[in-house]
Parts: structure tokens; sequence; C-alpha cells
């Protein structure tokens, strides 16, 4: 929100002129100010991995087996530049890095940005997927709980709601499978196809089971909030009906609010999708880092985290976007 | 020596007078009851639990595997190699406790620091603790937490360390906010001009007035700890192998679905019993603040 703050005050002037180039571009001074955001960001992820991932091992020795000869040892570090000082190796690194270059990776010598992007499609599946889901049954469900929030089934759902909320989101993905897929025999356990829906469900499902209940609950209050406004009383004195006040006045407000938060309910979900990924045997990025970190695979590490440091920033920068577009107030507020 | 008469027109005690009164009956109700009671109990069976295992929960009977809930002396019946369920449930919640709570500390005084220096005015700390705020927000603080307790090891420390150092963003934000604006209060300008030192302002003057936010998120963020320390656990990366945390103990539940559920729902249950009771903790508190609970996700 800062950001957009000052992107206010840098172009008051602008505006001042009227139907300037810079009034017209001014929803994407937000952006901007994100992207040098997002500049940052990424210079912070890869140096912080750069000098652990260093720490946690020789990569010469991870490259080479135990049993290789000293000699060996020392072929690989020239290849790799690892006898350079840590220093030097850190800016030719940045330096490959500023032309998208992520180098090989070490277990299987394909290129580490490529390794992830075969990956990539699998988790944004179910990711989508999971986040479709959660708008579907978290928006009608929370907008429901809301509109009378002292109803007496009302309160007993938002207490079930409330006890959901405590169940971690890999519980539910166990007792998923323990019901779904042991006992009953509906859906298979794990492993993933493109082409049978069935081995989609559980993973997706589970992936859902992490935000569905934090989001009922934000949107529920929030609608609550909404009704308890002047305006909704000013409404229902006027004699419109219940159903009016809740889609035409309450909700766009309401939604509003609630949806603003999914750029970090993405990034929530990333790193929920690395415990149902590697429970369920999918394939994608999540899956890919348990496994490459676990092999000291530093390149796909790196190239990793890039990935979804951007992935998660777009979806941030998407959302924050398109609601200064749809929210008239906060194009006001914030530029 | 003459008899002390009973001040209260009805003979009450004065503490019942005084709870009376108090903001706690006008507030008690059935929640925090609850809460209540759930918290004691774990909180001393946290501490105690030791002295009610009923055997040794690294111990395994292989004449005894795969035993259900309730028969042959085991209360929480028997995983694959014989140990007692409950035995090892209780190792499980000291082990999440003194990790959550250890993590929590740390989370607390990181981020309550920076939050209040952040607060103050603006300028380059401001500008600087804000740009780290938005990079820890920005980046799924699972993912780092798995990168990083891979690379340092597994065990109490670095586990407890990497939660300790990486997901205090929560409480800066809150102080952030609030001890904004109580720097615009007129009792800290007073104190400011009176010429107090800056750090006695910021601990002495502000830090306690939104002490009620800090113990809300505290509890809130506490349910958060657990969960995230148990996946690092149910991953394989947090808690060494063969430690009985209910991370581990889901994980080797696994393998027995179909042979032995209660495997997987007694640890699955402890979890859900801690992180809710954590949870209801928090409602209480900011009901009796009057305030609303932050969202908190980890």
């Amino acid at each position: 929100m800062s950001a957009s703050h000052d992107a206010a005050v840098g172009n008051s002037t602008g505006t001042d002129h009227g139907t300037s180039v810079v009034t017209l571009l001014a929803p994407f001074f937000p952006l901007l100010s994100q992207l040098q955001r997002l500049a940052f960001l990424l210079f912070f992820v890869t140096t912080l991995l750069f000098f652990l991932l260093r720490l946690a091992g020789d990569p010469a020795l991870v490259l080479a087996g135990n049993d290789a000869t000293p000699e060996q040892l020392a072929a690989i570090r020239a290849q790799y530049g690892l006898d350079r000082p840590l220093i030097v190796q850190y800016f030719s690194y940045m330096g490959n890095l500023l032309q998208l270059d992520f180098g090989k990776s070490l277990a299987s010598g394909e290129p580490a940005m490529g390794k992830v992007l075969t990956m990539l499609p699998a988790t944004l599946l179910i990711a989508g997927l999971a986040m479709l889901t959660t708008v579907c049954i978290a928006f009608p469900l929370g907008s429901w709980l809301g509109f009378k929030p002292d109803r007496a089934e009302r309160r007993g759902v938002a207490g079930i709601i409330f006890i959901l909320q405590g169940v971690p989101g890999f519980v539910t993905a166990l007792i998923m499978i323990q019901v779904f897929a042991v006992n009953l025999r509906w859906l298979p356990s794990l492993g993933m196809s493109y082409t049978e829906i069935d081995t989609w469900i559980l993973p997706a499902g589970s992936l859902a089971s992490f935000l569905i209940p934090s989001l009922t609950r934000v949107v529920a209050a929030n609608v609550a909030e909404a009704m308890r406004e002047d305006y909704i009383r000013t409404a229902r004195a006027s004699g419109a009906p219940g159903y009016v006040l809740l889609f035409r006045h309450a909700l766009p407000n309401a939604l509003l609010g609630a949806a603003a938060l999914i750029g970090t309910q993405f990034a929530f979900l990333m790193g929920g999708a690395v415990i149902t990924e590697t429970i369920f045997a999918w394939p994608g990025i999540g899956w890919l880092l348990i496994e490459s970190v676990q092999t000291l695979d530093f390149p796909v590490v790196q190239a990793l985290a890039f990935c979804i440091a951007i992935l998660v920033f777009s979806v941030n920068a998407v959302t924050d976007l398109s609601f200064r577009f749809i929210d008239p107030r906060l194009r006001t507020r914030g530029g | 020596m003459a008899q002390i008469e009973p001040d209260t027109p009805f003979g009450k005690s004065r503490l019942l007078q005084r709870f009376e009164k108090s903001k706690l009956k006008q507030n008690a109700n059935l929640e925090i009851i609850i809460a209540g009671t759930l918290f004691f109990t774990l909180a001393f069976l946290a501490i105690f639990g030791t002295f009610l295992q009923t055997s040794d929960p690294m111990q395994g009977d292989l004449l005894a595997r795969f035993v259900p809930v309730g028969e042959g002396g085991y209360i929480l019946g028997s995983d694959h190699l014989g140990r007692d369920l409950w035995s090892r449930v209780l190792d499980g919640l000291q082990w999440s406790t003194a990790c959550a709570l250890t993590a929590n500390c740390i989370n607390l005084t990181i981020g309550t620091t920076l939050g209040l220096v952040a607060a103050e005015k603006p300028g380059w700390a401001r500008t600087i603790i804000n740009q780290v705020v938005y990079t820890f927000q920005s980046f799924p603080p699972l993912i780092v937490a798995i990168i990083v307790v891979v690379i340092i090891g597994q065990g109490f420390l670095p586990l407890v360390l990497t939660l300790g150092f990486l997901a205090w963003v929560v409480f800066m934000r809150v102080t952030y906010a609030e001890a904004s604006s109580l720097y615009q209060r007129e009792y800290v300008i007073a104190a400011r001009l009176a010429g107090v030192n800056r750090w006695a302002i910021m601990f002495g003057h502000v830090l306690p007035g939104i002490r009620a936010s800090l113990f809300v998120v505290f509890a809130f963020h506490f349910a958060g700890l657990l969960i995230a320390e148990s996946a690092l656990s149910f991953l394989g990366i947090g808690a060494p192998l063969g430690v009985p945390t209910w991370g581990n103990m889901l994980a080797e539940s696994r393998q027995y679905l179909f042979k032995a559920p209660w495997m997987l729902m007694v640890p699955a249950g402890a979890i859900v019993l801690a992180v809710v009771t954590m949870n209801l903790v928090g409602d209480g508190i900011a009901g009796l603040a009057r305030k609303k609970g932050p969202d908190i996700n980890i």
C-alpha cells in the first residue's frame, strides 16, 4: 500500500494538467514501483540462496560422488569455476542470472530453468483448480454466514469453520486419502496424469482445504461489517428486499476487500503446494523443490526460487491492478 | 479480639465482588470457558506429561503391533513397532510446544522491535524495514523454511531458529500499525517534549499500549507455528527421524492407512486440538480486548 502512496505523491502535479499522458498512465505507476520491489526481492532471494547453499556443502563433492579422488575433485572445481574466491563466483553467477542463465542441474545436466518450466504446468493446474474451488465455496458460504451472523444455524456453521481452520492442510490431505482412496476406493491415492481427472481431485481438493476456512471467515466478517453500515439501514428502510441488500449493496464492498487478499493467499498456496505435491507424488515444482534441496542441486533450487518469486509477484500485481480498475475508491486514493 | 465485620452487604468476599465488577465477568462466555479449560489442560499435559506416560515412547513391543485404541492397556493404541501412541503423543506435545513457544518468542522480539523502530518516524530505518517486510511477505515462508532447514540441518535448534528468524513479519505489521497511531497521542508527544530517551518512550510508553494486540497475535501465531513445525517434520526435514513428534507420527502412519487408521487419527487429532485451542485463546483475548483478531497465515 505504501508504494501506491509514494506514486500518488510523485505524480500529483502531473494529474493537475488534465489529460496528459501521465494521467492516462497513472494506474500503472503502482506497477512501476512494484517492479522495483520485485527487482529487490529477486536480488535478495538469489543472493541469500547463493551464500546459504554454499554454506551447505561443497558442490564438487555432490557432483563427483563419494569415491572421487582429489584430482577428480580439483578437475571438477576448475570446470565449474568453484576454485575461484567465493565473491568472484558470486559476481559471475549474478552476471549469468541477469542473462537468465541459471546453469545446469547437477543431478541430470539439463538446463535448470528448463527443468523447472517443464514441472510448472502441473503445479499451476492444481493451484488454479484449488483457487477456483476456494472462491466457489468461500465466497457464497461467507456471504451466507455474514448476511445474518446471529442466526443459530449460521453460528453453528461458523463454529465448524472455526474448527476446520485449525486442521492443517496436510492433515486434511491424509484424511482425504484415508476416506476416499483407502476406505471407499473412489479415487487414486497418488500419481498424476493430465488426461485422468480422477487424479486431480484429491490434490486440488486438499490444496483448497488450506485456504477455504480462512477465506470464508474473512468474507463473512467483511459482509457482516458491511451489513452494519448506514447505507444498508437506509436501503432497508426504503423497503429494499433482502437479496437486493446483499447482492447490490453489501457484497460489492465486502468482496473487493476479501478478494484483495488473493495475492497473499496465493503465496500461502505455493507453500501448501510443496506439501500436497509430496503427499500425492504430484510432479510439480513443489515436489521438485524437496527433491533438489535434498540432493543439494543448487542451480535448480535457485531457478525454483526465482520462478516462485515471479509467480507470486505476478498474481499480486494482477489482482492489485485489476482491483484498481474495478474499485473507484482505490483509484482516487491510490493514484 | 474484635470480630471483623464483613464490609459487604451480603457477606460476599472481596474477591468475588471484584470479579463481579470486573470486565472478566461481563465478558465471560462459553468460548472463553472452553478456551481456558482446553488451554490449561494442554499446558498441564505439556508440563507434566512425562509422569502420565504409560510406557517408554521409544520402546517398541513387536508382540503388540497395531493394537487398536483402548485395547491391551494401550490408551490410544500402538503403532507399527508396537510403541504406545498415548506416550508418543505426549512427547509430541512437549516437542511442539517447546518449538512453537521458543520460535514465537524470537518472532515477538524481532517483529515488535522492528515495528516500533519503523513506527517511530519516517526515515531510512522505516524504508529499509518496510522493504524487508515486503520481501518476506512476497515469498512463501514455508518454502524458505524448507530450504533453510535442509541446509542448516535437522534438530530442535535449527528448526526453532529458522522459524524464529523467518516468521516475525506478522508481529512487525501489527506493531507498526498500532504504534504509528500511538506515536501521535498526546502522552507520547509530552514524553518526547520532556526529553525522555527515545528507547524509553518506545518500550516504556508505546509498547504497553499495544500489549493486548500482541497477546492476540502471539496466540494465533502460536497455532500457525505448531502447523509449520509439524509440516516440516512431516516432510522429514524438521525433527530428526525417530523423535516422536506429531509430524513424524503422521509420516509413519501413511503406510498403514488401511491396517491402522488410528495411527493417522491420533496425531491428527492432537494437532487439530492444539491448533483449535490456541485459535480459541486468541479469539477469546481479542474478544476481551474488544478488538478483532488479525487473520494469520503461516
